[in-house]
């Protein structure tokens, strides 16, 4: 089979833009690709997006995408929840796989910064199962909460144990010109922001918000002729579960066939500062201490979902376009030392959808 | 967002009876009901009716307000083993402080939300703790 390559990527800063809608924000992500799209035009189209029914009155967004570009190829819009971003990845990779298409354009879009925040909730809340947990009105951030006072009963950490997390996020996206919340937080602030759902505080969930990403997946022989540095994708995997508040079975299923693969870095899906932790305790970092130890461990250097920002489903395209720039030398914000390998985890809300995407250079 | 009346009818059982599914194959409880085990695959399932009656494993008060359910914020969320042994995440009513970890709680009959262009209010379970048993 042949290998594939991410041949080059790009994004746009993750903000409001409400001048601006889903198609507008991709069209200026793909557009910084203009020299290599001009080489060598995509087979194929795939977007990822997961709430533009809700949140642009809008579908065939894919096609809609490929007619602006002037493309007539294959266009699919790819929806998984927050895990748009990497299923969307995932199906590129198989098309160039199989050898069914040499070059295929992924891009990730998504507008959530035109609602209040009531009307936000509604929509996020469709993750939820439709006949009982939407209809009562509950919130994802309400299994987020009570997985965190489970987590700290069962490793006895306090409350300031979570504000390691967004600390170091925001300290990060300092450096991100691309994050939405390009700026240092204090400890202080991140333990006395607003109440969520108790324990769960503002600097411990996601930062919604808008955003565009582009992705070229390609065989070698078309990587080495439009870029310099292309990024081998060393594989993907994808599991999928049930939600469980103890543990991430999707994330620890997606994750067992790397267990040889021993990355230098990685842009995991930290939608809550418990999700961080869990996803850093499946990756090896003592359980109930993880958190203590984000100096030992190159982990979203973009500022993550916290604070690079978290544009849905587009999210994931972000990270593998976050990914190939350390590993080509060229990311903006902070620099992983000795960038030879990457893993991304793509993820939904609550973690019952997992996508691993390992790059190599 | 709009309620409309087949939606509200089609998930009565769900919302008025607490109708789930067992797995006759591996005896799996599913709830909403469906006609296959999230467990096994099988699609041979039967209907029963949950007792509505439960221990409070762990809940959180959420500020988090959504559209059509303004006014129940705050609202307590309880992490709920019911006595057929899932687990469910629902709302609680009639809780004014702190409930405690391990108390027993029934399902109850409750307004969810209002339809502010219609008029259409959706009842439906929701979970209040039980004084004496
Ligand atoms: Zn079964």
């Amino acid at each position: 089979m042949t290998d594939a390559y991410v041949s080059g990527a790009s994004m746009i800063k993750v903000d409001k833009y409400y001048e601006s809608n889903a198609i507008d924000l991709a069209i200026a992500a793909v557009s910084q690709l203009e020299d290599q799209l001009t080489t060598k035009k995509p087979d194929m189209l795939f977007l990822a997006n997961a709430y533009s029914e809700s949140t642009e009155e809008q579908v065939l967004l894919a096609n809609k995408l490929a007619r602006t570009l002037g493309y007539e190829i294959p266009a699919f819009r790819v929806e998984s929840g927050d895990s748009s971003g990497g299923s969307a990845i995932y199906s590129a990779y198989l098309a160039v796989k199989s050898g069914i298409a040499k070059s295929v354009l992924v891009v990730g879009t998504e507008k959530l910064s035109d609602f209040p925040t009531s009307h936000l909730n509604d929509i996020i809340s469709q993750n939820l199962d439709e006949e009982f947990s939407y209809r009562s009105g509950v919130v994802p951030q309400a299994y987020a909460a009570i997985q965190m006072k489970m987590y700290m009963k069962e490793y006895g950490v306090p409350r300031e144990y979570f504000a390691e997390w967004p600390y170091h996020m925001h300290k990060y996206a300092s450096e991100n010109p691309f994050a939405y919340l390009k700026f240092p937080v204090e400890k202080e602030a991140i333990l006395s922001s607003q109440i969520v759902s108790e324990p769960l505080r503002l600097f411990d969930t996601a930062a919604r918000s808008d955003g565009a990403s582009a992705v070229l997946i390609t065989n070698h022989e078309i990587g080495k002729k439009i870029s310099e540095t292309p990024v081998k994708i060393e594989g993907v995997e994808m599991f999928t579960s049930h939600f469980d508040y103890r543990q991430l079975k999707a994330v620890q299923g997606a994750l067992k066939p790397w267990r040889e693969f021993r990355p230098d870095f990685y842009e995991i899906h930290d939608s809550y500062s418990v999700t961080a932790a869990m996803i850093l305790e499946e990756l090896g970092l003592e359980r109930g201490k993880s958190l203590y130890m984000l100096d030992q461990i190159q982990v979203n250097y973009s500022g993550g979902l916290k604070a690079r920002g978290y544009p849905g489903g587009a999210t994931g395209v972000y990270q593998v376009a976050e990914g190939f720039m350390q590993l080509a030398g060229i990311f903006k914000g902070k620099r992983v030392r000795d960038a030879n390998r990457g893993l991304v985890i793509s993820a939904d809300e609550l973690g019952s959808v997992a996508i691993t995407i390992g790059l190599s250079r | 967002m709009r309620i409309l009346p087949p939606k509200i009818w089609r998930n009565k059982d769900t919302h008025y009876a607490l109708s789930a599914s067992v797995c006759e194959k591996c005896g799996n409880v599913i709830f909403p009901a469906r006609a296959s085990c999230n467990k096994c695959g099988s699609f041979k399932v039967k209907l029963v009716k949950l007792s509505g009656k439960g221990t409070l494993l762990s809940f959180t008060k959420s500020h988090q307000i959504r559209t059509g359910y303004e006014k129940e914020s705050p609202v307590y969320f309880g992490l709920i083993r019911l006595d057929e042994g899932i687990e469910i995440l629902a709302p609680l009513v009639d809780v004014d402080d702190d409930p405690k970890d391990g108390s027993r709680v029934e399902a109850t009959i409750r307004r969810l939300r209002v339809d502010s262009s219609n008029g259409l209010i959706e009842y439906g379970t929701k979970f209040r703790l039980i004084e004496n048993e």
